[in-house]
C-alpha cells in the first residue's frame, strides 16, 4: 500500500516533469519528435536537438528514439492510424509511398515552408522531387545518404591510383575499375575491395541499383501492373558484381560487418558502403578518403535514401504546435551542418554550398552525389528496411555466392516483385490516391 | 469427505470447492440460508478466479474470436479497410506459394529438429543414468543451454557460424574442408538453425528422459542380470520399452514446440527473411506487421491452426491405438 502511494506520487512528479512548460524555458511548447537514429547518428541528432532547443524559447523538442526498420515503421503507422501521432517524425523518403496514400501523413504547406526559407530552390532537384506523392509534398529531406566508395590513401598511393591531389583516379568504365581494383588488391594484405553482402539484401540492392541506374535507366513498379526492368542492363550489372566478388578483388563470401572490419583495420584498399560508416573509419584513425561511386556505365547515378521530416497524421492538430513544428524543421535544416559529421550529405543547399562545407573533408568530396541520387522505385513495399530489398537479396545472392546464372536470378527477382505488385496496397486498397 | 458430491448436488451448481463443502457440513439452518451462503461462497470463489479470468479472456479468448473475425476482413494496420471480404483472404493464402513454402519450411524444421532432439536426449540421459563419473556436471551442462533466452543463443550461434571467424568453419578447416556461409547460404541456413536449436533445447527432453529412467524399478535390472542379460539386452528389453510413455510425451511436446519456430530463426538471420527458413509464424508476422495486412495475416494463422489441430488429433489417435493394442 505504502509502495503504491509512493509510486503514485512519483508518477505525479514525473508527469509534472513532462508538462508543456519544460524546465528552464517557461511557456515553451513541447514537440514530440520520433526518429530511428541510433548509434553515432543518434548522438549527432541529440546534439542538433540540443542546439535547436537552446536557440529559442518557443518550443522544446522531446525525441523518442525507436529501433530502426520494421519496429519503427509499424509503430509510426499505428500511431498515425490512431490519429494521435507525434508532432513530427523522421522517415526514409522511400517509405513515404507506403504511408501517404493511407492518410497516415499530413501534407506540408509549401507556402508556409517557403516563408521560413525552405523551398524548391534550397534542395537538389531529385531530393525535393522525392518528397512528393500524389501532387502534394509529404516529406522534407534532412539529408541524402548515398552509397559511396571509401579508400585507404596509403594503399591506393602505393598502388599508384591517386592523382596529385590525393584523390582516387576516377574510373570511367567497368574494365577500368577492374584494373584499378586489381592494382589496389596487389598492395593490400587482404582484398583490394571490401563489400559485404551475405544475408543482406539491402547491400546487394545498393550496389546493383547504382550500377543499373548508371545505364541511364530506372526500375518501374506501376501499381497493379508489371515491373519494368531492362534485362540486358540488369544482367550486365549483376554479372559485374559477380566479377568483382571473385575472391581476388573482393572476398567471395563476406557479410557487412566483416567487410567494414577488413577496411577499418587497414587490410583492404577500398570499401563500398553507405556514408553512415564515416564515423567508424574516423574512429579507426585510418588514412582514408571517400568519393562518389565512379560512373562506369555512362550516366552519373548512385543509390541513396534520405532521412526526411514528415507530419504523421493527427486527427485534430493543435495549430500553434503545427506552426512551431514548421519552425523547428526549418531551424534543424539550417543547422544541419553538424549533421554532415555523421557522414550524411545535408539536403539543404545553403549548408552544402557554404565555404565551411567545402573545407569539410572527406564529406565535401562526395557531396555532388546529392545531384545524382537514385531512390528505390516508389511502391508501398519498397524502400529502406522493406521486403523489397530482402526479396532482391533472396533472388540474387546465389549469383556471387554459388556462381548461379544472373539471367535466371533477374527473372526470379522480377517474379517476386510482380507478386508483390499483384497484392493490394494495404494503405490504399481501392487505388484512389492521387487519381 | 463423502459428503462433498452430495452437497454439490444439493446446492445444484458451482464447483465443489473445499470451502463450500465445509460451509454446508457445518451449517444447520434451512435451505434458504444455504442457498444465500452458497451463492456468496461462489461469488468469493469467482473473485479469486477473477484476476486470471480477466487476463485469460482479454488476452486469449477475445484475441482468438477477434482473429477469426479479422481473417474475414481486409483490415490493414494503417487503419484503412476493415470491410468483410468473405473467404478472399483464405483463398489468397491457399493460392500463395510463399504461404505453402513457409508451411513446408515449418514442417521440415519440425522433422529435422524433433528426431535429434529425441534421440540425442535419450542417449545423453542413458549415459548420465548409467553413472558415468561426474554425473552432476553432465546433468548441469546438458541442461544449462535451455535456461538461456533465445536472443542469447542466437547471438552465440551467429558468431559460431560467422563465415570468416566462426568456430564452425574453424572446425571444417581443421578437417581440410571448405568454409561455409552457414546462415547466409540458402542451402545450409536451415541446418544451421536446427543445430543451434538442438543445442539449445535438448536439455529439456534430456531431463524428462532422466526422470523417467530413474523411475524404472531396479529389480527389473537385477532379475535380468540374474537371467544373464548383458547391458545391451537390458537397454533394448527393459529401458527402451519402459520409456515408451515418456517418449510419447516428449515427441508430442517437441512437435508442438518445433512447429512454433520463429524467434531463433528470425534473430539468427538478423530479421532478414530467407525462402528456405521463413517459417509460417514469420510469414504471419511479415504479412501483418511488415506488409500491414492484418486480415490476410489472420487468415494464415487460422490455416496454421487447422494444421496443428490435424497433427494433434493424428498424434492422439496413434497414442490411443497403441494403448488399445496392449
Amino acid at each position: 500500500m505504502l509502495a503504491g502511494t509512493a509510486a503514485a506520487l512519483a508518477g505525479t512528479a514525473f508527469l509534472a516533469g513532462c508538462a508543456p512548460t519544460g524546465p528552464g524555458s517557461p511557456g515553451a511548447q513541447t514537440l514530440q519528435f520520433w526518429h530511428l537514429l541510433s548509434g553515432g547518428d543518434g548522438v549527432t541528432m541529440s546534439g542538433l536537438l540540443d542546439t535547436a532547443n537552446a536557440a529559442q524559447s518557443a518550443y522544446r523538442v522531446r525525441p523518442t528514439v525507436l529501433s530502426w526498420g520494421t519496429p519503427y515503421y509499424t509503430k509510426l503507422a499505428m500511431a498515425a492510424a490512431g490519429g494521435r501521432a507525434p508532432d513530427v517524425a523522421i522517415m526514409h523518403a522511400t517509405r513515404v509511398a507506403g504511408y501517404a496514400p493511407g492518410g497516415l501523413l499530413d501534407p506540408w504547406d509549401v507556402d508556409k515552408l517557403a516563408s521560413l526559407g525552405v523551398d524548391e530552390s534550397t534542395f537538389p532537384a531529385p531530393i525535393w522531387e522525392k518528397g512528393h506523392a500524389g501532387g502534394d509534398l509529404y516529406s522534407v529531406a534532412l539529408d541524402a545518404h548515398p552509397f559511396v566508395l571509401m579508400y585507404n590513401t596509403d594503399i591506393c598511393d602505393a598502388a599508384g591510383v591517386l592523382d596529385s591531389d590525393g584523390n582516387l583516379t576516377p574510373a570511367t568504365s567497368p574494365e577500368e575499375f577492374l584494373e584499378l581494383s586489381r592494382a589496389v588488391a596487389a598492395e593490400s594484405t587482404g582484398h583490394g575491395l571490401s563489400f559485404g553482402y551475405l544475408g543482406d539484401g539491402a547491400q546487394m540492392w545498393r550496389l546493383f541499383y547504382t550500377l543499373y541506374t548508371q545505364h541511364g535507366l530506372t526500375m518501374e513498379t506501376p501499381e497493379g501492373g508489371k515491373s519494368e526492368l531492362d534485362d540486358d542492363a540488369a544482367i550486365e550489372s549483376l554479372t559485374y558484381m559477380q566479377t568483382l566478388l571473385d575472391g581476388e578483388i573482393a572476398a567471395a563470401q563476406a557479410d557487412y560487418g566483416t567487410a567494414v572490419a577488413e577496411f577499418a583495420t587497414g587490410n583492404s584498399g577500398m570499401l563500398f558502403t553507405g556514408v553512415w560508416e564515416l564515423r567508424t573509419m574516423q574512429a579507426a584513425e585510418l588514412p582514408f578518403n571517400a568519393s562518389r561511386i565512379p560512373t562506369l556505365y555512362g550516366t552519373d547515378a548512385v543509390y541513396a535514401d534520405s532521412h526526411s521530416f514528415v507530419l504523421p497524421h493527427q486527427t485534430s492538430p493543435d495549430e500553434g504546435k503545427r506552426e512551431l513544428t514548421y519552425q523547428f524543421v526549418a531551424d534543424l535544416l539550417k543547422g544541419s551542418f553538424d549533421w554532415a559529421e555523421a557522414g550524411h550529405i545535408p539536403a539543404y543547399l545553403p549548408v552544402t554550398e557554404s565555404p565551411d562545407y567545402a573545407d569539410l573533408v572527406p564529406q565535401a568530396n562526395y557531396a555532388d552525389a546529392a545531384q545524382y541520387v537514385q531512390y528505390d522505385p516508389p511502391a508501398w513495399f519498397t524502400g529502406s528496411g522493406s521486403n523489397f530489398q530482402s526479396e532482391f537479396g533472396a533472388a540474387v545472392q546465389g549469383v556471387p555466392l554459388n556462381g548461379n546464372d544472373p539471367a535466371a536470378a533477374i527473372t526470379d527477382f522480377r517474379r517476386r516483385v510482380d507478386g508483390l505488385l499483384a497484392k493490394p496496397n494495404p494503405a490504399d486498397p481501392e487505388g484512389t490516391f492521387g487519381s | 469427505m463423502t459428503t462433498a458430491p452430495q452437497t454439490a448436488r444439493a446446492t445444484g451448481k458451482g464447483p465443489t470447492t473445499g470451502a463450500s463443502t465445509r460451509a454446508i457440513v457445518t451449517g444447520t439452518s434451512g435451505p434458504g440460508r444455504h442457498e444465500a451462503k452458497g451463492r456468496r461462497e461462489q461469488l468469493v470463489s469467482w473473485a479469486f478466479l477473477a484476476p486470471f479470468m480477466i487476463a485469460f479472456v482479454l488476452f486469449l479468448v477475445w484475441p482468438i474470436i477477434h482473429g477469426i473475425y479479422l481473417s474475414f476482413t481486409d483490415q490493414s494496420l494503417t487503419g484503412t479497410g476493415g470491410g468483410l471480404v468473405g473467404f478472399a483472404n483464405y483463398a489468397e493464402a491457399l493460392a500463395d506459394p510463399t504461404m505453402w513454402r513457409s508451411m513446408g519450411n515449418t514442417l521440415w524444421f519440425t522433422v529435422l529438429s524433433t528426431i535429434p532432439l529425441v534421440l540425442i536426449a535419450l542417449v545423453m540421459a542413458v549415459l548420465v543414468d548409467r553413472g558415468i563419473p561426474g554425473q552432476w556436471l553432465w546433468r548441469l551442462s546438458f541442461f544449462m543451454p535451455f535456461l538461456l533466452a533465445s536472443t542469447v543463443i542466437s547471438q552465440i550461434w551467429v558468431w559460431i557460424f560467422n563465415p570468416q571467424i566462426g568456430a564452425a568453419n574453424n572446425v571444417l578447416e581443421a578437417f581440410g574442408m571448405e568454409p561455409i556461409a552457414w546462415l547466409q547460404n540458402a542451402d545450409t541456413n536451415m541446418y544451421a538453425i536446427v543445430i543451434a536449436t538442438v543445442w539449445w533445447t535438448v536439455g529439456f527432453n534430456f531431463l524428462l528422459y532422466l526422470a523417467a529412467l530413474q523411475n524404472i524399478p531396479a529389480q527389473q535390472y537385477e532379475a535380468a542380470s540374474l537371467d544373464g542379460a548383458g547391458p545391451w539386452r537390458q537397454l533394448w528389453s527393459i529401458t527402451i520399452p519402459q520409456l515408451g510413455p515418456a517418449t510419447v510425451l516428449i515427441v508430442m511436446l517437441q512437435v508442438l514446440a518445433s512447429l512454433k519456430l520463429f524467434d531463433q530463426a528470425y534473430q539468427m538471420l538478423g530479421g532478414v527473411s530467407s525462402d528456405t527458413t521463413r517459417s509460417i509464424v514469420q510469414y504471419m508476422y511479415e504479412a501483418g506487421f511488415v506488409g500491414y495486412r492484418f486480415g490476410f495475416s489472420a487468415a494464415i494463422s487460422y490455416i496454421f491452426f487447422a494444421l496443428i489441430v490435424v497433427i494433434g488429433v493424428a498424434q492422439a489417435l496413434v497414442v490411443s491405438r497403441r494403448r488399445n493394442l496392449r
